[in-house]
């Protein structure tokens, strides 16, 4: 069945951010890792929305413009650290504990 | 037909408008910074006056929007989190960012607008496009002190913002990763349009996925990692807002989603809110008693807290939802003044560890006074405001059969009096390392005296709040695709 082999692609690209994001310190690779798990959200919205109809197709377009906003306001983050401390990497155990 | 609807969201309306003002105001006359926070906080005042004149209650044609008393509980909650916040940082702002205060008050007003419009959303694109437009100003916020801290790790507002903007981000896409899987099973985008019968597996992991992603903004266990770090990190005026108000506004969410549209499929979601509470309990308590930084410290007892308000909410009944918005609404008041006295003390203490709090009530008896009011309310020592609130929680809880989590809560609410009342014994009994006066600016002391008042005030006749929040409840359980459930 063409959804089932969909959603597992979903399911992967998810996992594949999710991943990113619970293993990598640099703030990029970070950032890149949240847009995958985004992306695996929309493809699950377009998959149903055009194999068996529904209303999901349009939550794409609000998915869309959350993220690109969150990924503006990572980025002038990432921007912010690099000038303070000369590279991306997030060192959180080093750096904010006592 | 559009005024109609329309008048619904005055109060939001008017909020977004403050931060217009405020935003194009300092970009056409530069250099006025203070009058801009002072501004803020009296038009804040002003519509949360508003608030209790104006009749804004109906709901749009589609049933995207409603506004009735539940929505005005949380958009007074809201209002008096925002005003008690920008007069906390009034001072500070101008002391550390002299050129950066009207931005600071726009943002943050932006991410109240989003909060306002929350709890009143019954439409699922409404409802996390206003979640987002309440988390978002809150990543910049966060990292807002550029140039403050020690000077030996001058790079932690960048850290704290990131840490939070990466566990935000990766929790809305969780909420979207549901969102996507619960649509493809409803014929429409409204909350209560649940699937009717038994729910297909995929929708149930869908929701669990969105109750997940508002779990971290709450900072329930196990999405608790950003809370220490962030609140050690960002700036403490804002971090008393941060601590407060958004996981009130979590709190509205997940009501909304849980109670006002999946409450038939309670059998999904209450298993796995029950173990976000259980676990929040435990580890919010256990892990704040090793802690020597204060703001770490209100971050877990905080993390304990809302452990115990998802008690309340796992009862799903009217009682226990009201229980919830008086627990809440308490608890606002409380954090936001215990955070507020520890950035009062560290301005001029210069750090907020434990041991600079030390012989706090001898250097400003005020603070040492307000503290140790604000600490016994987060106990739940009677006669203060907290007192109540963990009282009616436990008892709907109790009531509702959930006799386990609630005999588990009231051992770690015993738990948690060593700590808290560990801190109010060292501001009292210690010697500090000085013992020259401490003197905040008089619109600190106001929002400190305003929460000092209102947890006082609720300790002592609780029953406003309490026939407030039972109306809130009820109006909730009023709305369609509820009523079938009782």
């Amino acid at each position: 069945m063409r959804l089932t082999e969909v959603l597992l692609l979903a399911t992967l690209l998810f996992s594949i951010g999710l991943y990113g994001v619970l293993t990598r310190r640099h703030a990029v690779a970070l950032l890149l890792s949240i847009e995958l798990m985004a992306n695996a959200a929309n493809v699950v919205f377009v998959a149903f929305a055009t194999l068996r109809g529904g209303p999901g197709e349009a939550l794409v377009l609000f998915a869309l413009v959350v993220t690109v906003s969150e990924v503006a306001v990572g980025l002038a983050l990432v921007m912010l650290l690099y000038r303070r401390h000369g590279d991306t990497v997030l060192d959180l155990a080093r750096e904010a504990r006592h | 037909m559009t005024s109609d609807w329309l008048q619904l969201l005055t109060l939001d309306l008017a909020v977004a408008g403050i931060a217009g003002l405020v935003l194009l105001g300092d970009a056409v006359l530069p250099g006025h910074g203070r009058v801009w926070g002072r501004l803020t906080a009296v038009l804040l005042a002003a519509v949360l006056g508003a608030s209790f004149v104006l009749d804004v209650s109906g709901s749009t044609p589609h049933g995207a929007y409603v506004s009735d008393a539940w929505v005005l509980f949380f958009q007074r909650v809201f209002l008096c989190a925002a005003l008690l916040a920008v007069l906390g940082a009034l001072d500070w702002l101008e002391a550390r960012a002299p050129l950066r205060q009207a931005e600071y008050y726009a943002l943050l007003l932006f991410s109240v607008v989003g909060m306002m419009i929350l709890p009143g959303a019954r439409d699922w694109t409404l409802l996390v496009v206003s979640f987002e437009l309440m988390g978002v100003p809150l990543y910049v916020l966060s990292a807002w002190a550029k140039n403050d801290g020690p000077a030996d790790r001058p790079k932690l507002a960048a850290e704290a913002g990131l840490k939070l903007f990466v566990t935000g981000t990766a929790s809305s896409a969780l909420t979207f990763f549901g969102l996507a899987l619960i649509l493809g099973f409803t014929e429409s985008t409204l909350i209560s349009a649940v699937p009717t019968g038994a729910l297909p597996p995929l929708a149930g992991v869908g929701l669990l996925l969105v109750v997940a992603g508002f779990g971290f903004k709450v900072g329930a266990v196990p999405f608790h990692m950003w809370v220490a770090d962030t609140y050690q990190g960002a700036p403490t005026p804002f971090v008393a807002f941060l601590s407060v108000a958004p996981k009130a506004g979590g709190l509205a969410a997940l009501s909304v989603v849980l109670l006002s549209g999946w409450a038939r499929q309670s059998a999904v979601w209450e298993p796995a809110v029950l173990l976000l509470s259980v676990s929040s309990m435990l580890v919010g308590n256990f892990f704040a008693l090793p802690q020597t930084d204060a703001r770490r410290l209100l971050g877990f007892s905080g993390i304990a807290q809302i452990g115990y308000v998802l008690v309340a909410l796992c009862t799903h009944t009217e009682f226990g939802v009201a229980m919830a918005l008086f627990f809440i609404a308490t608890y606002v008041f409380t954090n936001l003044g215990a955070f507020l006295v520890v950035h009062a003390a560290a301005e001029q203490s210069g750090g907020h560890t434990l041991v600079r709090l030390a012989g706090l009530s001898r250097r400003s008896p005020f603070l040492g006074a307000a503290l140790l009011v604000f600490l016994l309310s987060l106990a739940g020592i009677p006669f203060v405001a907290g007192f109540w609130a963990k009282l009616f929680v436990f008892l709907a809880g109790y009531r509702a059969g959930l006799v386990w989590p609630v005999v588990l809560g009231v051992g770690l609410a015993v738990v948690g009096l060593f700590y808290y009342l560990g801190v109010a014994r060292s501001t009292f009994m210690s010697e500090g390392e000085s013992s020259a006066p401490l003197h905040a600016g008089v619109a600190l002391r106001a929002a400190i005296a305003l929460c000092l008042a209102a947890v006082v005030g609720i300790g002592l006749w609780p029953a406003p709040l309490l026939q407030g929040a039972t109306r809130a409840a009820r109006a909730l359980g009023t709305v369609p695709g509820a009523s079938a459930t009782r």
